[in-house]
């Protein structure tokens, strides 16, 4: 393998800037590995597997690789490493270098127009439901609450997601 | 009465009210009275702004915790989703640099995070400001003789330093077991006890490699323990059992029936006498046969004994 300090040192700040912090402290001995779900599920390439090719400034390899948004965000790795990596959050921060490259499934654009459109990820009319366990029609969140969407779209709007143009 | 701030989030108000209602009817006897956030949405879900970008997920994390802050009230929420996102932002709201740039946007919508309220859990609020000698007095049914698989779900557990409530030991977790327990029934241990059940982003992103954790999972709770339910703290967890256990049975992968699933307060409700219609009528499985079990005379529970 040819090592080039230049991409190695890219991918670091790339994956710091995104809130991997901890991404240097890894010493590859795969406890995160050994208690992830996805890597038991048969997702190649998630913690230890995941910091290693990052590690070596392999960014744009993998920035097509959909591993990293079958991690459950469920910090097992967080709790036993021995290092303070906070692997979980080395994950997120590449995911969100392909997020920002808009390097994910076309399915989950849904999540982010509903969350500006009505303030949740998860929408559905909820009123016959509601109604049929004996709750008011609509909900006391931002479903029915104008106020509340627009403060939402102005969070949204005022972030990196306004500029990918998904909503 | 003491007040909380109930959080709802997505998938309960609007997908499984049944569960919402739950929370609401037994709360008051309890002691608590849970006080709507008029306006809060999502937490946001880990697959929308915590894929993009870490400050937008803390300023709209922060926005809801706002809503608690400026009624002085703490948050409870159902959702382990919810939970573990609220919890993480705050947690990433505690550095001073993070916590300058987001109320800096939130300026925006005219509002500031102060981090005066704390991120509850209901299965927390139920074992640790209510207890379980409360709850116990509070029950009209007896589930003595009923067995129970339970599934406490990822994120109230991990990463335990930002949560406000830690089990002693997170992959050995007993909040729930204690909290089933007291309605009488036994809840035997299985060795996949900690293990995840699939639901979330793998879910969206891989359906197969979910079912296949998913079952494994499953079979170690039939096999170990052939439990007559599944009783979860997790509303992703719930809609997992419920929506594919289905799917393995028609697919000939199970040689069982699907396990009915309950959230936990739906199974409190119910063992509390509140209506089935109202508190637990929302499923893929069919759960009339288990409730009905429940509710029958010959488990009320006498007064004075």
């Amino acid at each position: 393998m040819i090592i080039d300090q230049k991409k190695i040192d890219e991918a670091i700040e790339i994956i710091k800037g995104h809130g991997g912090h901890g991404i240097q402290k890894c010493v590859q001995c795969g406890a995160c590995s050994a208690v992830c779900p996805g890597v038991k599920a048969g997702f190649p390439l998630l913690c230890r597997a995941l910091i290693r090719e990052l590690l070596n400034g392999h960014l744009e390899e993998n920035i097509e690789n959909s591993s990293s948004w079958g991690c459950q965000a469920c910090n097992r790795c967080t709790e036993v490493c021995p290092q303070g990596v906070r692997p979980q959050e080395v994950v997120f921060a590449f995911r969100r270098y392909q997020a920002l490259e808009l390097a994910f499934s076309t399915s989950s654009v849904t999540s982010q127009m509903n969350l500006y459109e009505t303030g949740h990820a998860v929408f559905s009319d909820p009123k016959e439901a509601r109604r049929k366990v004996g709750l008011p029609e609509e909900t006391p969140t931002s479903a029915f609450n104008e106020e509340a969407q627009k403060e939402i779209r102005t969070l949204m709007d005022n972030s990196p997601m306004g500029e990918l143009g998904l909503f | 009465m003491e007040q909380i701030g109930l959080y709802l989030g997505c998938n309960i108000p609007l997908k499984a009210p049944d569960i919402e209602q739950s929370f609401r009817k037994i709360f008051p006897p309890l002691g608590v009275q849970p006080v709507d956030l008029e306006g809060a949405g999502c937490c946001p879900a880990w697959g929308t702004a915590p894929s993009f970008d870490l400050n937008t997920w803390c300023a709209i994390s922060s926005r809801n915790i706002t809503i608690a802050e400026d009624k002085n009230l703490d948050i409870m929420t159902g959702c382990n989703s919810c939970f573990g996102v609220l919890s993480e932002a705050k947690h990433f709201m505690g550095n001073a640099a993070t916590r300058k740039v987001v109320n800096g946007s939130l300026a925006k919508i005219n509002r500031e995070f102060k981090g005066t309220s704390d991120i509850y859990h209901v299965a927390h609020v139920l074992h640790k400001k209510i207890g379980v000698a409360k709850i116990k007095e509070n029950l009209k049914f007896s589930l003595a003789g009923l067995k129970i698989a339970v599934q406490t779900g990822c994120h109230t557990l991990w990463p335990s330093d930002v949560y406000k409530v830690k089990e002693e030991n997170s992959y050995y977790p007993t909040i729930l077991k204690d909290l089933c327990e007291v309605t009488g029934a036994t809840v035997p241990h299985y060795s996949r006890l900690e293990g995840c059940c699939g639901m979330g982003g793998m879910r969206s992103t891989d359906a197969e490699k979910s079912l296949k954790l998913f079952k494994e999972k499953l079979l170690s709770i039939k096999e170990e323990t052939d439990a007559d339910m599944i009783v979860t703290t997790c509303s992703s967890c719930f809609l997992q059992f419920d929506m594919s256990q289905p799917i393995l049975k028609e697919r000939g992968e199970i040689d069982f029936e699907p396990i009915p699933t309950f959230y936990y307060t739906q199974l409190l409700a119910l063992a509390m006498g509140f209506e089935p219609q109202q508190v637990a009528s929302i499923s893929q499985i069919d759960r009339r046969p288990i409730i009905a079990e429940i509710q029958s005379e010959k488990r009320r529970i006498k007064e004075g004994m």
